[in-house]
């Protein structure tokens, strides 16, 4: 599929320039939608779907041993 | 203030500044292409994305030194501006704390890792778009050709992401075929 992308950026660059507007047009449009698919594709995963669950984000609700400032 | 030059400043700023955004994105895509060959660090699949991204980009400013300002041409650089800030943020929330079994792929530069760097770049081409629209607007810049002097600059500017394309194409094909990307190795050069 990533050679589908680059297929398709290469043709509308080489159209921008060279060939006819709507051809430059078209194969970015259809990049643009084979970009986004691939990106879907390889951030998915079958066990954790979209989600990143080993980036925690809740807040520690233990102290923490550590010293902080001068306050400690 | 003469009409003609009122009108023509807003135009070469314009073209000055697209000028700027095609020269600092063939500068970013030649240093990961010397990462890649020089440095032997194979791109990932969403790094591939990124560099698709910024040919996108490109391909906004080509359409305005070949076919004249529109802001439709603006409106696709910035289509493919937030598609490199959502692939760059999803892939650094990827690196903050690597997936179990997903060590980090590739080196810092002063200081940050490619990713980080697209998100940087991301943000300051949706900034810098933001405040030419504007400063500069649209109105008096439709249809005006750039002087034959930056056009010709241009031209050649375009020619050359051309052709960095063309060769990551090349390099794409070698890598993944037309299967998934390895990230270890060239997938059509390994012989397995």
């Amino acid at each position: 599929m990533m050679l589908a992308v680059f297929a398709t950026i290469s043709v509308a660059l080489l159209a921008a320039y060279w060939g006819p507007r709507w051809i430059a047009i078209l194969a970015m449009l259809v990049c643009l939608a084979l970009s986004i698919g691939l990106f879907l594709f390889e951030i998915y995963s079958p066990e954790y779907g979209f989600h990143m669950p080993w980036l925690q984000v809740q807040i520690d609700l233990v102290p923490h041993d550590r010293p902080r400032g001068v306050d400690s | 203030m003469n009409i003609t030059t009122g009108a023509r400043l807003p135009a070469t700023l314009n073209d000055l500044f697209l000028f700027a955004v095609m020269l600092t994105m063939a500068a970013i895509l030649t240093t990961a292409m010397a990462l890649q060959y020089y440095g032997g660090e194979i791109p990932c699949p969403l790094c591939l994305l990124q560099r698709v991204a910024m040919f996108g980009v490109g391909f906004g400013v080509i359409l305005h030194f070949r076919h004249g300002y529109s802001a439709r041409n603006d409106g696709v650089s910035l289509l493919f501006a937030l598609l490199l800030l959502i692939v760059s943020a999803r892939q650094t929330l990827l690196d903050i704390y690597p997936r179990p079994g997903h060590s980090y792929i590739g080196s810092a530069v002063l200081g940050l890792h490619m990713p980080v760097w697209s998100v940087v770049i991301a943000v300051a081409l949706l900034l810098a778009f933001a405040i030419k629209l504007a400063v500069l607007g649209g109105e008096d810049l439709r249809d005006r050709q750039p002087s034959p002097t930056l056009g010709r600059l241009a031209g050649l500017l375009c020619l050359y992401v051309i052709a960095i394309c063309l060769i990551n194409f090349v390099s794409v094909i070698l890598q993944c075929g037309a299967d998934a990307c390895h990230t270890s190795q060239y997938g059509l050069l390994s012989g397995s």
